[in-house]
């Protein structure tokens, strides 16, 4: 994906934030129902503009306008970035390493899953240099494109950084 | 029947209980705390402390217990004294049933966090530390309780210290309690230098003391119990746990200031400056509560904005010169707040963690236990006639209208009330009434007792307080007996004004007219513009100054102007001036030696 973002997924952006300030404003959804038709109605009738400088040109308008009638207190949801329940659970988020830091009696409580442990460990090892001479093939020499990972190509071999996706802790650890 | 000694044992047998779970662990492994045993622990000692304060109600007998002197210097000792009063009797029993609801109402509400047993110990913990203030008879005691309080404020806002947000909140409450904490030591400070002594009883008479020491000690309650000035922490600490916004943000360390001017009452008497600096101070920070509690849409900052806003209120009261009056708003106040907050924590959970009034509506059919106490723990907020609010507050404003002080602390707190009844009625609308607007799939529930019992506990006590506590204890001062029909219902009239202006309101909000920003509805949401411009301007100045001084006064001025460079400076000038005067020309010379022959000749006549 290049750092620049084309025109449609800007004009989408500014559409669904007018919306949700929208209906931060709006508290009583028939009033914002109402109000987002009218909005939605505005969108549709410079859809077929094909003149990008007067396309950009709306689009500016249509910030413009964005950033006067925002809201000063936007409904965030809980979990999002600047919502209230953001990164709460954080502190419980243990890495898996503290695994091995366990007391041999405080391990033999679990003795299965530790002795599992060990052969998932052993696996880890043996694919890791595998992984990283995979990643170091398929990255362009600049700097890799995307954040996502490739998937494994030969049989046998497991995708890289399989480790780190696993073992990482779930999203609420309670 | 030696009742002081019965009074005494009770008191410290409340004291010693609830340090058992603390104690007991420590000693053996065997015994290790839970949640219910920690609850029980406060409910027995609920109950043992309702015997000593019986005793006070059936006897008026007060007490005051040395335990042990720590003998510091030669004429300077510091005894570990409690003082069993009034106050400490009435306050230990409605501080330990809102504690002990609060606890209950916990085991359900963190029931799912692994470290529920340290966050009931940190509340227990502070629990001891505001009753120790409470029943201090020294400041040196006082300050410990306080200092704890403070501490345990900081654990327990950064209960999840996961979030940034939750540590900057903490972090606030620790810095503005400690700029309030330079106002109580300075007190001591003057008290210790005056008296010799930190003790009540020592305090010297209000006409030996001066206003400096006063000043401390509203400075302490300014930090402490959030008034104009030095209030923002107040708000951020709503990132902790709902039970201790309930606990502690609400009922019992945010009074704590309070407490500090009604027990150092006596020096304040007769200073009119102090008296005028609380009554402004007060009213200022009560509408200012008000004024930001109206545009805010999460429902834990609007209780804390009212919380905010009742205790300017309080603070006014003590600018009147009514720490009595001050006392039992404190006391109605706890029950019908931990209340409120307790019912949003019911109301958190239930839709899953949502808190934004926006996304609320409707409940009244869904939780109706919680919706109804919700209601009535408004109502006695605003100051509902024969609910608990009622008799604290009805009493507090028409002393305020028949005194013949400042009128315009009187047109604010009046107006202040008004906004109480607005954002109170917008909160209910929003919350309980109208059309269904919760987020889909929420766990909404109520039945268990853990949530039910404590709320309609508290419940029971907003109404009735109220009533027991003024029918059991007589008035220290006359209130006002005689006041025209006006000045007797301008509190309700000025309620109902503003409940009729939310309905209005709210009525306006469903027509279909697109709200803008306006100046003063940014005003309000920005909460006054006032933390971003005291917490940078504040701090860049202070840095800039120390740069400046560090820089330009020390290195520049004292180490090089006035040392080495500033003499060599002089030095050079003067070699300058002489040099010109080396000009090899005898005639010169000739003439410096006539000269110097003509100056002793003439100095030794």
């Amino acid at each position: 994906m290049a750092a620049y973002l084309t025109h449609q997924q800007k004009v989408l952006r500014l559409y669904k934030k007018s919306l949700r300030h929208l209906e931060s404003w709006c508290i009583h959804r028939d009033k914002y129902r109402y109000f987002a038709c009218l909005l939605r109605d505005r969108f549709d009738k410079n859809k077929n503009v094909k003149d990008m400088v007067k396309a950009t040109e709306l689009l500016k308008a249509g910030e413009a306008e964005f950033w006067a009638n925002q809201h000063p207190q936007p409904y965030v949801f809980a979990d999002s970035p600047g919502g209230i329940a953001y990164e709460r659970y954080e502190l419980y988020k243990i890495p898996e390493w503290c695994l091995d830091f366990w007391h041999p009696s405080e391990k033999a409580m679990y003795p299965d899953y530790f002795a599992k442990r060990e052969q998932w460990k052993k696996l880890q090892q043996e694919s890791w240099e595998r992984e990283i001479k995979q990643l170091q093939e398929e990255t362009p020499a600049d700097g890799p494109k995307t954040e996502a990972l490739p998937p494994a190509r030969k049989e046998g071999h497991l995708p890289p950084m399989w480790w780190h996706h696993v073992t990482r802790p779930r999203e609420r650890p309670m | 029947m030696d009742l002081p000694l019965v009074l005494n044992i009770f008191m410290l047998l409340t004291l010693t209980t609830l340090i058992t779970p603390i104690i007991f662990p420590l000693l053996s492994n065997n015994l290790k705390n839970t949640p219910t045993i920690i609850t029980d622990t406060v409910k027995t000692s609920f109950l043992i402390s309702l015997i000593p304060m019986t005793i006070h109600i059936h006897s008026g007998m007060e007490s005051l217990t040395t335990l042990w002197e720590w003998k510091f210097i030669m004429n300077f000792k510091i005894p570990l004294s409690f003082k069993i009063d009034f106050y400490s009797l009435t306050f230990f029993p409605i501080a330990l049933f809102v504690s002990w609801s609060i606890l209950q109402f916990a085991t359900w509400y963190m029931a799912s966090d692994p470290y529920i047993t340290k966050f009931f110990t940190y509340l227990l913990l502070f629990l001891i530390a505001m009753l120790i203030l409470i029943i201090a008879n020294n400041l040196f005691v006082l300050f410990i309780g306080w200092e704890g309080v403070g501490i345990m404020s900081f654990l327990l806002i950064s209960w999840w210290h996961g979030r940034a947000e939750a540590n900057t909140a903490a972090l606030q409450a620790v810095l503005y309690n400690r700029v309030g904490d330079v106002g109580l030591i300075l007190c001591m400070a003057w008290l210790a230098y005056t008296t010799n002594s930190w003790e009540i009883q020592q305090f010297p008479s209000p006409s030996q003391t001066t206003t400096l020491p006063l000043l401390g000690l509203i400075l302490a309650a300014t930090g402490k119990s959030a008034q104009f000035g030095l209030h923002p922490w107040l708000p951020a600490a709503m990132e902790g746990p709902t039970p201790v916004s309930a606990l502690l943000h609400s009922s019992t360390m945010v009074v704590a200031g309070i407490f500090l001017l009604i027990r150092t009452h006596p020096l304040f008497t007769n200073n009119q400056t102090a008296l005028t600096l609380c009554l402004c101070l007060g009213a200022l920070s009560t509408l200012f509560a008000a004024t930001c509690a109206l545009t805010q849409n999460d429902i834990k900052k609007i209780i804390a904005f009212s919380t905010s806003s009742q205790l300017g209120l309080m603070m006014v009261t003590i600018g009147l010169n009514l720490p009595q009056l001050a006392f039992l708003h404190i006391s109605t106040h706890a029950f019908f707040k931990a209340m409120l907050f307790l019912c949003s924590g019911s109301i958190i959970h239930s839709l899953n963690g949502e808190q934004d009034i926006r996304k609320m509506g409707g409940l009244q059919k869904m939780l109706p236990t919680t919706t109804s106490c919700l209601t009535i723990g408004n109502l006695a907020l605003m100051g509902t006639p024969f609910l608990a609010g009622f008799y604290s507050k009805d009493q507090i404003i028409e002393n305020l209208n028949t005194s013949y002080l400042n009128t315009w602390a009187l047109l604010l707190t009046l107006l202040a009330t008004s906004f109480t009844a607005v954002y109170t009625m917008r909160m209910t609308m929003l919350v309980q009434a109208g059309f269904v607007r919760i987020p889909p799939l929420t766990p909404v529930n109520e039945n268990n007792p853990a949530v039910t019992s404590p709320i309609t506990r508290l419940a029971l006590g907003s109404i009735t307080a109220g009533f027991f506590i003024t029918s059991y204890v007589l008035p220290p001062k006359t209130p006002p007996m005689t006041m025209p029909l006006s000045i007797k219902i301008t509190a309700l009239v000025v309620t109902a004004l503003g409940i009729v202006l939310a309905l209005e309101l709210s009525k306006m909000t469903q027509t279909l007219i697109l709200t803008k920003q306006t100046p003063l509805y940014n005003f309000s949401v920005s909460l006054g513009y006032f933390n971003p411009l005291v917490h940078r301007l504040s701090t860049t100045n202070m840095l800039a100054k120390g740069q400046n001084i560090a820089s330009h006064l020390v290195d520049l001025s004292w180490f090089k102007l006035l040392g080495p460079e500033g003499l060599a400076n002089l030095q050079l000038m003067a070699a300058k001036t002489a040099t010109t005067m080396h000009s090899g020309l005898i005639k010169a010379y000739l003439g410096s030696f006539a000269l110097s022959i003509l100056i002793i000749l003439t100095s030794t006549y």
